[in-house]
């Protein structure tokens, strides 16, 4: 039977620098450590389908090696379409976009986004939609107005080209606690969804669990993670300077199950509404990302599978 | 002659286990511990401001980084000099590669002079005399920025931006080398006309493995050229490319079959004792910078490294 949850994984290796490596055994003699496991895409689509996943979601910052090695989105997709895989996704910042006169400039940028995932046959456009909020927050009404405008161009062009536009908000994002609801109400739902960050809402000071109850209709999918800060982080940090990756290695994320937010109840929600589509996992700071994957679909498929799949 | 220990040996471009905890302040703490126990006292810091678009400042490599963690260069170099770098920073380098993605020549030009010129800048604030510029960025992406142009004319605007740093690097008491990668348009002997469209204060980096995988003999380059080497780079390989991998968008790690082209110091074939010979008899009190760049094993390197310096000096 289908499950009505298809797992994708956000993908956070950092540049791959091989499509396929042949001398696998040599290449392993040269040093006879694990590096040479996690260096080319041939691998690492295996492991997203050996560990339960029918998709990966790309991040922009690779596009320009990935296509280097491959050629044409459609080549890659068509790689990793051999290995079982489809692209869910792709993440997209729409930096400056509280910036009235950025507006057209921002606009193009998130349209060219959208051409760049249809090309690989993508669905989500998960976008930041703006700056952190060191350097560029409190906003104003207008800056608010300003981002939700720009997110409702591109949404409006995402929709007309079939992919759609998910708000992703990082807990140091400029829209914040005190707006991020209310960036949401301003943009228009036809055109403009949310992917919801669970470990991210949580730690912006939000409830999980009524943000889900609350904005269900618009949720097209989830990055969804863990935290063992779930009861939120305090404003000085949220609003301080480059403060997603910690001096003291201190994370704000982990895989799913592995933190302490209410995941079961999540899942009963999730489950009661009927949820169906892709939920990508994102293990953004984890050690060691195969191990990541797998105990996060180990998690998702045992544990919350019990109740929803 | 004195040695120094490049930081470029700790890869954050490519995916490696535990590779996270490289994007945190007290990772490079502890570097700069392990890098004193294997008894070097002055580093080199690849200038990549990369890592300041995401808000990494835990990797000090630029001056926004330093500003953002030790609020000023001069109180990171003292920090340095307080956790055994006793001798701070010798050598900057900045590939403006990361500059060429855009494919706009304009764009490129104006992003690498600028970091350039803020490396420079950096540079004097930090007491390090001498800074190295990859002369062009890998071929593949050279290419892109050329388009409908010609190659003369691309590196006749580069040379044009090597001028104007040629002239802030003068001003501010540094010394502009440049460094030719195997992967770049001016790779091996290639370099050596350049040179005539830039002022003479410019200077050469002699990079062992990048000239022996262009084909050219390191020590070769070093006895003809001595007069104009501003600093040598120790890199060590045991690749030979056969295939034109450094025609390839990621040079560095070869198509046609998987290698580490840039191995840990005597781990590949390039002829150091020869080379040493060379710098001895040709430019004596040139800085060299050992550099097993890209480490699989950062620890493993550092302490071969001290090995390789310890017999080679023998």
């Amino acid at each position: 039977m289908e499950n009505n949850i298809r797992l994708s994984h956000m993908s956070h290796w950092k540049t791959v620098p091989y499509k396929q490596i042949d001398n696998f055994r040599d290449f392993y003699y040269e040093d006879k450590s694990n590096n040479c496991y996690f260096m080319d895409w041939d691998r690492i689509l295996r492991y997203h389908k050996a560990t339960g996943y029918d998709g990966i979601e790309l991040a922009p910052w690779d596009l320009s090696e990935i296509l280097g090695l491959f050629g044409t989105p459609a080549e890659y997709t068509a790689f990793a379409k051999d290995h079982g895989i489809e692209i869910s996704g792709m993440f997209h910042g729409c930096d400056d976009s509280h910036i009235a006169a950025k507006h057209d400039e921002v606009v193009a940028a998130g349209k060219q986004a959208v051409d760049t995932l249809a090309a690989f046959g993508g669905k989500h456009l998960n976008t930041c939609p703006g700056n952190n909020f060191y350097g560029n927050g409190p906003l104003d009404d207008e800056g608010l107005k300003n981002i939700a405008s720009c997110l409702d161009e591109i949404g409006e062009y995402a929709e007309a080209n079939g992919i759609q536009v998910g708000i992703h908000n990082e807990f140091f994002c400029v829209t914040n606690k005190l707006n991020h609801r209310k960036l949401i109400e301003l943009t228009n739902p036809k055109y403009v969804h949310y992917c919801l960050d669970t470990a991210q809402v949580a730690l912006m000071g939000d409830d999980l669990i009524d943000f889900y109850d609350t904005y269900k209709e618009r949720i097209c999918t989830f990055h969804f993670k863990d935290t063992a800060d779930s009861e939120g982080v305090a404003d000085e940090i949220r609003y301080a300077q480059d403060v997603e990756i910690c001096d003291d290695g201190h994370r704000w994320f982990w895989e799913p199950g592995e933190g302490t937010l209410p995941m079961e109840e999540l899942w009963k929600h999730i489950r009661d509404y009927g949820f169906k589509g892709w939920m990508t996992v994102e293990d953004d700071g984890a050690p060691d990302y195969l191990a990541a994957m797998a105990l996060s679909t180990y998690y998702i498929r045992q544990v919350l599978g019990k109740i929803y799949r | 002659m004195k040695f120094c220990f490049s930081t470029e040996v700790v890869d954050l471009d490519n995916q490696a286990p535990n590779r996270n905890k490289r994007e945190s302040k007290y990772f490079w703490d502890e570097l700069n511990h392990l890098i004193a126990a294997g008894g070097f006292t002055s580093i080199e810091v690849p200038y990549e401001p990369k890592w300041d678009f995401g808000g990494r400042s835990g990797i000090p490599r630029t001056k926004r980084s330093l500003a953002v963690k030790f609020g000023t260069v001069s109180s990171y170099v003292t920090y340095l000099k307080e956790n055994g770098i006793t001798d701070g920073i010798a050598c900057f380098h900045l590939n403006p590669g990361l500059f060429a993605s855009s494919g706009i020549l304009p764009m490129f030009l104006g992003a690498a002079g600028h970091f350039a010129e803020e490396m420079i800048e950096t540079a004097a604030e930090a007491g390090c005399g001498i800074v190295t510029l990859s002369v062009t960025p890998t071929y593949y992406a050279a290419q892109k920025l050329i388009g409908e142009g010609s190659e003369e004319e691309f590196l006749d605007a580069v040379a044009g931006m090597i001028s104007g740093l040629a002239a802030k690097a003068e001003e501010k008491g540094v010394v502009l080398c440049l460094k030719n990668e195997f992967w770049s348009l001016l790779r091996g002997e290639k370099i050596i006309s350049f040179l005539e469209k830039v002022p003479a204060s410019v200077k050469l980096d002699a990079d062992t493995a990048n000239l022996r995988i262009a084909g050219v003999s390191p020590e070769k380059f070093i006895r003809e050229n001595a007069d104009r080497i501003g600093v040598v780079h120790f890199t060590d390989t045991a690749f030979e490319d056969k295939d034109e991998a450094w025609k390839s968008v990621l040079p560095e790690f070869p198509p046609s079959i998987a290698t580490k082209v840039f191995r840990d110091m005597g781990d590949g074939t390039v002829d150091f004792e020869a080379v040493l010979k060379e710098i001895k008899a040709s430019c004596p009190d040139v800085t060299v910078v050992i550099n097993p760049r890209n480490s699989y094993d950062i620890s493993r390197s550092i302490l071969r490294s001290r090995w390789f310096c310890d017999h080679i000096n023998a």
